[in-house]
């Protein structure tokens, strides 16, 4: 069993060809992933407006493999609030996400503990893209923000040995290690440090292949305890699947 | 057994790690990686006629093939290093302008890569395909680019139309449809295995090669035809 919490469904603006929902299907069964949250990439790289009902068709077309991530902007959080209230009725999200570049809403912006207050107030966990330190800038917002669950993706990328001091400050801050360009050793260097508790699977497919992050997953040696807590355990309890 | 284009050894002063041979070596195997080209870090970081003459004895002791690694900070010995390397025999050149903190408009990039062209050599550059590609076209170079990123996919297929020596590692290609689409527009045969074993997290990239959609010949080019072909026929790996 293996659950994704970092897909996206739509066109890139790299050259790559992977616009229809069929490409993450098809992937998705090459690599044995059962389930897929998926934001829409018009959401997350232009606007969340469009963005968040054009997914709303795909993922009823596609079934329960793909399960939808509503994308806020924490600059626009009366669309946001607008959208989780059309949006959310429908079944088909399961939580939302957050790119912080994007939305220009670093993970200590007061923008992020906004947007995090509105998420917890509908009971709805959250992946939020990190990168270099703002891993732990999030982490001390979410610990200011109650009841909020958080998923920080990519471990910081380049920053990734700041994940323990990120996972100090909560234990309502989990972890997703997808990177296009991982570090020899990475995963199993964070999971002894935070626990595989703490460390749930992602892809960011249709933008990196899956087979990417499970092949570094595949070298830190995952015990069976942690293989079912990584893969797909964490990702049901967070995201209440 | 794969050969992977992309082997070092030595210290890496940015993540204050070290691999020598027979770690790399330990690692390799684990991998399916049967060997490659490896070049040293001290070659690169300090000390170029020294790390060169180390990458030599490393890779004649576990049956790679050596690379001479060139400090750009230096282009004068860079050059020295060049032809003492087509001297030994030696078959590719690597160059780390971003690791040395020189740009690539620097004069003594082009000017390594000249003679590097003008001695048949292979060269392996580190950087941003976009900016170091332009850099080395119109001088008849056989070029594999290590950081080649599937960001920067079209860039590459644009440059290697224009530049037949032009190829590119596997190590950053790792989209949904990135080494297919290289094999498609550029041709399997310009598509290189490299994953910096011990410094990136290889597994990735050979688990990539195993998910990767391409015919048998494809894939026997890329892990390991491609690269004997740039080496020569005298060069055995």
């Amino acid at each position: 069993m293996i659950i994704d919490v970092h897909g996206h469904w739509g066109p890139w603006f790299f050259s790559t060809h992977v616009a229809d929902a069929a490409a993450n299907l098809r992937v998705m069964d090459r690599c044995g992933i059962d389930v897929q949250l998926v934001s829409a990439v018009e959401a997350v790289v232009y606007d969340p407006l469009t963005g968040n009902p054009a997914l709303v068709p795909v993922l009823r077309a596609a079934g329960p493999r793909l399960r939808g991530l509503l994308v806020v902007d924490p600059r626009d959080l009366s669309l946001a609030a607008r959208q989780l209230d059309e949006l959310l009725p429908t079944g088909l999200f399961v939580g939302a996400k957050i790119h912080t570049h994007y939305a220009g809403s670093p993970g200590g912006s007061a923008a992020m503990a906004d947007a995090l207050a509105l998420l917890a107030s509908r009971d709805l966990p959250v992946l939020v893209h990190t990168w270099g330190d703002e891993l732990v800038g999030l982490a001390d917002v979410v610990a200011r923000v109650d009841g909020v669950r958080v998923v920080a993706a990519h471990l910081g990328g380049p920053a990734w040995q700041l994940t323990p001091s990120a996972a100090e400050r909560t234990d309502r801050l989990w972890f997703e290690p997808c990177w296009s360009t991982p570090a020899a050793g990475r995963i199993r260097w964070v999971l002894d440090r935070v626990g595989p508790q703490r460390l749930m699977f992602g892809s960011d497919s249709t933008l990196i292949h899956p087979a990417v992050t499970l092949g570094a997953v595949r070298a830190a040696g995952l015990s069976a305890a942690e293989e079912e807590l990584v893969m797909w355990r964490n990702a049901t309890e967070v995201f209440r699947l | 057994m794969i050969l992977d284009c992309d082997l070092l050894i030595g210290r890496d002063i940015a993540v204050g790690t070290r691999v020598d041979g027979a770690a790399l070596a330990g690692g390799l195997a684990g991998l399916g990686i049967g060997g490659g080209l490896v070049t040293s870090l001290r070659a690169l970081l300090f000390d170029a006629p020294s790390g060169n003459d180390e990458a030599r004895l490393v890779a004649a002791e576990h049956g790679w093939q050596p690379v001479a690694g060139v400090d750009l900070r230096d282009p004068l010995t860079a050059l020295a290093e060049v032809a003492r390397a087509a001297e030994l025999g030696v078959r590719a050149v690597r160059l780390a302008p971003g690791r040395q903190g020189v740009p690539a408009t620097a004069p003594g990039l082009r000017a390594v890569a000249r003679a590097a062209a003008s001695a048949g050599l292979l060269l392996l550059a580190e950087g941003d395909v976009r900016v170091v590609g332009p850099v080395l076209a119109g001088l008849g170079a056989t070029v594999v680019f290590l950081d080649a990123h599937f960001y920067h996919l079209g860039d590459f297929v644009l440059l290697a139309g224009d530049e037949p020596g032009f190829h590119a590692s596997t190590r950053l290609l790792g989209d949904v449809d990135g080494w297919e689409l290289v094999c498609a527009w550029a041709g399997a045969e310009r598509l290189v295995f490299g994953s910096r074993p011990g410094w990136f997290e290889a597994a990735a990239v050979v688990d990539r090669l195993a998910a990767a959609d391409l015919t048998a010949p494809q894939r026997d080019l890329v892990t390991g035809g491609n690269l004997r072909r740039l080496l020569g026929p005298e060069v055995t790996t």
